[in-house]
């Protein structure tokens, strides 16, 4: 199904939404001098801002950086009657959600808490406007332009809003909006994407990644010198997922809360007996990438980078997740393999 | 599929006893669960582990250490060196603790039915190694396994744990028990040395039919596997269990892997030929 909207049939559109269920989008917060655009909950659409990408990704809405875990409570908290719907989400960050989903949905374990909220959400995704210098999902096999994974598309031609639905679900959500004409969405579609340009960066290896081979590369030192290990990257990161349990000698009902972790740090995996696996900040990033492209993809069959290009723009001493990639990958051409010949 | 929603079900203690001396203090813990339906299905295979909760306090893994034909009671024995073993180490019979699990994938019970058993096992290494090792000489379990050697390893007579099975052990049919400490020491009648330098000589290693376990510290782990393949023992016949910091046990938290497998979910139990395969970071 294919709508078409001006911007005050948009508002209306959104308002409407927003009585029926509660809308998070793209907001502007004041942070000091800094202001942030991240994903919240909405009052009105003015403050919705869609043309730049978000500074956080919407996974805080599945995984909240802390929780308690109670299963009553979430289910209190996410009514059936009462989804959420998350506006003007981008295709990088939809994407990420197919690897929450490899592991939060994984059939040995279903983590209930994950898969409440996940069902709970109704995702708009919002065809990207740009390129960010930093941005290189098309190197990742992902379109900047649409993604299957979300319920709903939005797309800004010109000064209209097309909207198409990719669930039977969400049809009902659109069926009051004035059709769009499918060949001349095509075409202004095809025409977007003719102009969009590529990213700079190539990516160029088959993935997986050699476990054995790009474990044992002698570049992992050299890549994390200047690596500080505060785990930004890992959480402005929409796809990394890790967790720690903490518990509170002071609260009376001995709640367990569940936040975020980070690879990046030293404490990650050190046993209590004083031994650590990964010693050295070099076995951490190898752990951090590995995990993206060679882990992950191995144990779940798609990658778990998403290119979205925020561990780059957030890292304080400038390291590059697409050096590390190129430095991977001219190693394992010296090795004789594992790369796309062009 | 299996909703795991990473809350633990309240267990007391009913039994603690003390293994060691003070210089490695190891305590052995019986509880029971609280609800009489966890109590009555609750099942797993030795091998795999459980975490267990201190409430205000924390969570870690330990593998069990009595074995699931003990219908009565579960076991875990616990060397305290951190905060949560410490936490354990100071509970009192009545205190009640978080249980969770099993975890993990176990030891290869059904493979192993109708071979030879050697156990190799160094301290508290012993722990889930004795959760099969009682499996496979239980009355009712004993004749469906060839014939069994266990070589206990301790630093010194002080640091013996399970003293009170050994009699039960080595009254077991078709088994052979032998014990040893890293140094000489007087009143000490059986082995001395590092259990690596004895396998030739102390224990009868067959290349057929025979299936290896061995636990310990990784040190001693590493060297045993290795003398064992010396011996021309099949890598796929020498199997150990990991430890690692781990937080969920189900392959989500991100701690645990080796590589592409993940210690909670993929093990702990690995066979050598798995271990050749995965990268050396454990």
């Amino acid at each position: 199904m294919l709508k078409v909207m001006n911007e005050k049939e948009l508002k209306q559109f959104i308002d409407k939404l927003n009585n029926d269920y509660k809308v998070a989008a793209p907001v502007k917060k004041q942070q000091g001098k800094q202001e942030i655009l991240e994903y919240d909950y909405i009052e009105e659409f003015e403050e919705i801002h869609l043309e730049e990408q978000p500074d956080k990704s919407p996974k805080e809405f599945f995984l909240p950086q802390n929780e308690v875990l109670d299963p009553e409570a979430i289910a209190k908290s996410n009514p059936e009657e009462n989804k959420t719907i998350i506006f003007g989400v981008r295709s990088c960050d939809i994407e990420a959600l197919r690897v929450f989903d490899d592991v939060f949905l994984d059939d040995t374990y279903v983590d209930p808490y994950y898969e409440k909220r996940r069902d709970n959400t109704i995702i708009i995704g919002y065809s990207c406007p740009h390129r960010e210098p930093t941005c290189f999902c098309d190197q990742l096999g992902i379109s900047p332009h649409e993604n299957k994974l979300a319920d709903l598309y939005l797309y800004k031609f010109d000064d209209k809003y097309w909207i198409k639905s990719i669930n039977e679900d969400s049809e009902k959500l659109i069926k009051d909006l004035a059709d769009g004409d499918e060949d001349l969405f095509d075409e202004k579609l095809k025409n977007k994407k003719d102009n969009f340009g590529e990213s700079d960066f190539k990516f160029n290896m088959e993935t997986p990644i050699p476990e054995e081979k790009a474990f044992n590369a002698p570049i992992w030192d050299d890549i994390a010198e200047k690596c500080l290990g505060c785990g930004v990257c890992t959480y402005y990161c929409p796809t990394c997922f890790c967790f720690n349990f903490f518990f509170d000698e002071d609260d009376k009902e001995n709640q367990k809360y569940r936040s975020w972790d980070s690879c990046m740090f030293s404490l990650f995996t050190k046993h209590a007996s004083g031994h650590n696996p990964r010693e050295t900040q070099g076995q951490r990033w190898r752990q951090r990438l590995m995990h993206k492209f060679s882990y992950h993809p191995q144990n779940y069959g798609g990658l778990s980078c998403v290119g979205c290009g925020r561990c780059v723009k957030k890292c304080p001493v400038t390291l590059d997740i697409r050096e590390a990639l190129k430095s991977t990958e001219e190693y394992l051409k010296d090795e004789g393999g594992a790369v796309v010949e062009d | 599929m299996k909703t795991e929603t990473l809350l633990d079900h309240k267990a007391e203690i009913i039994k603690i006893t003390q293994e060691t001396g003070v210089n490695l203090n190891i305590k052995t813990f019986r509880y029971r669960f609280l609800d009489e339906e966890i109590r009555k299905n609750f099942t797993f295979r030795p091998g795999q582990f459980m975490m267990v909760t201190i409430d205000g306090i924390g969570e870690a893994p330990f593998g069990f250490a009595s074995s699931p034909t003990q219908k009565d009671y579960i076991e875990l024995s616990v060397k305290n060196v951190g905060l949560v073993t410490n936490a354990i180490h100071n509970l009192k019979v009545g205190d009640i603790i978080g249980v969770r699990g099993p975890y993990g994938n176990g030891f290869p019970v059904e493979e192993t039915i109708g071979k030879n058993i050697v156990f190799i096992g160094g301290g508290i290494g012993l722990a889930p190694l004795r959760s099969l090792i009682n499996y496979v000489l239980d009355e009712e379990k004993r004749k469906q396994f060839g014939n069994v050697q266990l070589l206990n390893a301790f630093r010194s007579p002080d640091d013996l744990i399970f003293k009170y099975d050994y009699d039960k052990w080595e009254n077991s049919p078709d088994t052979i028990v032998k014990y040893t400490i890293d140094e000489p020491c007087e009143k000490w009648d059986y082995c001395v040395g590092f259990p690596h330098t004895l396998l030739k000589d102390e224990l009868n290693c067959e290349l057929q039919n025979t299936k290896y376990f061995t636990c310990g510290p990784p040190i001693m782990i590493k060297f045993v596997t290795e003398e064992l393949k010396n011996l021309n023992i099949d890598p796929a016949d020498i199997i150990t269990t990991l430890e690692m910091r781990m937080s969920c046990g189900v392959g989500k938290c991100g701690k645990c892997n080796i590589g592409h497998y993940y210690v909670c979910k993929d093990g702990p139990v690995f066979t050598l030929e798995q271990l050749g395969e995965m990268p050396d970071e454990y």
